[in-house]
């Protein structure tokens, strides 16, 4: 059998607390898999351990217990074949946004020559409309234009797997609606397989392929995996007059505001096992649909 | 009249009070044989005598000087310019010396805990230490006088320049070393792409606070060594009882000291960078 794209087993992350005997359990048994292509978003509470799970796929942090597997490799430190797109941009402010891309290139490509790593620092620039800023520095740019840079960045080095930590969390609403609709074309284009943080719901059905829902932490799990059947391409005018919309927007509301600490109180009292989690499931169709997730 | 304006207004003002208080307070009254008595003249009271010179008397000095810095009539005898010199040579010998060791232990402690955990007692009891302490054995090891001194020059510049470095490269963003981890990028790789782009303008304050010091230290260090530059030349002249050379050459330390500082601000602006 062809092994899965990207496939996370039984993760956990706990850290030891002074003077405490067990340690805090931020989540536990934690699976999923991820198809080539495919757009992913995980969506929880704070504290919940997103940013950890997603800092682990990076490889910038060591799960304390479980697997990650990418096309069957184990995944235990950062690579070229893994962007990431992190929360506050972080361009390094003494480079011109060229300059933050052709050092990201020459990485990639080491013996590449000079003139075609500019050549293509330039085309990803132009693919987020910033070619005009080529030789500004970081802080000469806005907010939403150094994240633009490091969307550039990020894809510019072709990894297989783009990583997104909130990358619009920082911005206000007029740009960070400009920027999803970048996004999604550039998606849709490049048919890159995308993980991504979000707190937006909105922004979570716009993109993705499947969201996937945390409980709340401590000892927090993806207790379901939301599958988002609305063709792409997307856009933001027609999405809210299709029939599933609605439906998938009200679960994840319903599940954020209530389900969240209801499933995280029932975990707490084995009133429920963790052992089929996520739960396949699609609004659109039947909340009474829950099938098991292959493994 | 604008701020700069009045504060260029109230510095010349300053400026001509100083000269006058300074004439005024050194003064020596009336000094002409014609008003002493038979007995204060035989008392030798109306020959030349030691005394703080004023600032006019300093000012025709330095005038006389500064037209022939370089002259070189001897070991006595040398310009103020020359004796400079002497001393701003010793004083950068010893300094990019200590640039050379400090900066790569400095990437080294800022980089590994281990290595800033083991040499922390180190640094923490030899950087206390006056560096003039260092000059009896430095003088007894290298057996030059000269050389003795871009010693202590370069044992009192390390520290600051050794714990601004470390400190730079231990604050660099974690953002910014997670990027260099996601492109693969090796140690040596960050260091220089990475963390010393990062750190340089942390660096640079080490560096400019270490310029300070060689500079304050360096008059200390030739008043014990002797034989050239401008520490050597302001204990020359205490010991020739010429107090308007020593005010003078107090001048000119402190003109040079600023100009030393204000080149490695300089220097610095370029590598500065804004968040």
């Amino acid at each position: 059998m062809q092994p899965k794209f990207l496939h996370i087993k039984k993760l956990s992350k706990s850290f030891p607390i002074k003077g405490q005997k067990d340690p805090l359990v931020v989540f536990e048994n934690v699976n999923f898999s991820m198809d080539k292509g495919e757009f992913v978003c995980i969506i929880g509470h704070s504290g919940c351990g997103k940013s950890t799970i997603l800092n682990a796929l990076a490889g910038l942090d060591v799960p304390t217990s479980g697997t990650i597997e990418m096309k069957g490799l184990m995944i235990t430190d950062p690579s070229l074949d893994r962007g990431v797109i992190f929360q506050n941009h972080s361009l390094l402010p003494w480079l011109s946004a060229q300059k933050n891309i052709t050092m990201a290139i020459a990485c990639r490509y080491p013996k590449m020559d000079r003139k075609n790593i500019e050549e293509k620092a330039r085309y990803f620039m132009e693919m987020v409309g910033l070619h005009d800023a080529m030789d500004k520095k970081p802080s000469e740019l806005s907010g939403g234009m150094k994240q633009r840079v490091g969307i550039a960045r990020a894809f510019a080095i072709e990894p297989k797997l783009l990583l997104m930590d909130e990358p619009f969390g920082a911005l206000d609403a007029l740009t960070r609606g400009k920027l999803q609709d970048q996004l999604i074309e550039i998606c849709d284009r490049t048919q890159q397989s995308t993980f991504m943080i979000t707190h937006d719901i909105d922004e979570a059905i716009m993109l993705s392929d499947k969201i996937l829902l945390m409980s709340n932490g401590p000892q927090a799990r993806v207790v379901e995996a939301i599958s988002v059947n609305i063709p792409k391409p997307r856009n933001r005018a027609e999405i809210v007059k299709h029939p599933a919309y609605y439906k998938i927007r009200n679960y994840l509301v319903d599940f954020l505001v209530n389900r969240s600490e209801e499933i995280k109180a029932q975990l707490i009292n084995n009133t429920i096992s963790d052992k089929d989690f996520p739960l396949v499931i699609d609004p659109f169709k039947s909340s009474s649909s829950k099938k098991k997730v292959q493994q | 009249m604008t701020e700069k304006n009045k504060a260029i207004l109230l510095s010349i003002s300053l400026f001509f009070l100083l000269i006058i208080v300074g004439e005024i307070v050194t003064g020596n009254g009336d000094r002409s044989k014609a008003n002493m008595t038979e007995y204060e003249i035989l008392m030798g009271m109306g020959e030349p005598e030691a005394h703080v010179p004023g600032p006019i008397e300093v000012g025709k000095l330095a005038i006389k000087e500064l037209s022939h810095p370089f002259y070189d009539n001897g070991p006595n005898d040398k310009g103020i310019g020359l004796q400079l010199l002497y001393s701003i040579g010793r004083v950068m010998a010893g300094f990019f010396l200590a640039v050379i060791v400090a900066l790569p232990v400095g990437f080294l402690i800022g980089m590994s805990p281990v290595f800033y955990k083991a040499l922390q007692p180190y640094i923490q009891i030899l950087k206390p230490v006056s560096p003039l302490a260092w000059m009896p054995l430095a003088l007894f090891v290298i057996k030059d006088s000269i050389m003795s001194s871009v010693f202590v020059i370069f044992i009192c510049s390390i520290w600051p320049m050794l714990i601004n470095t470390a400190f730079g490269v231990m604050t660099v963003k974690k953002d910014w070393i997670n990027v260099s981890k996601t492109l693969e990028m090796g140690s040596l790789e960050t260091a220089i792409k990475i963390l010393l782009p990062a750190a340089l303008p942390t660096i640079f304050t080490g560096l400019r606070i270490s310029m300070g010091i060689s500079w304050l230290v360096i008059v200390a260090a030739e008043m014990l060594v002797g034989g050239t530059g401008i520490g050597y030349y302001v204990w020359n002249e205490w010991n020739n009882l010429d107090l308007t050379s020593v005010v003078f050459s107090i001048l000119m330390i402190g003109f040079v000291g600023m100009v030393l500082d204000s080149l490695i601000a300089y220097t610095s602006g370029f590598f500065n960078y804004q968040e």
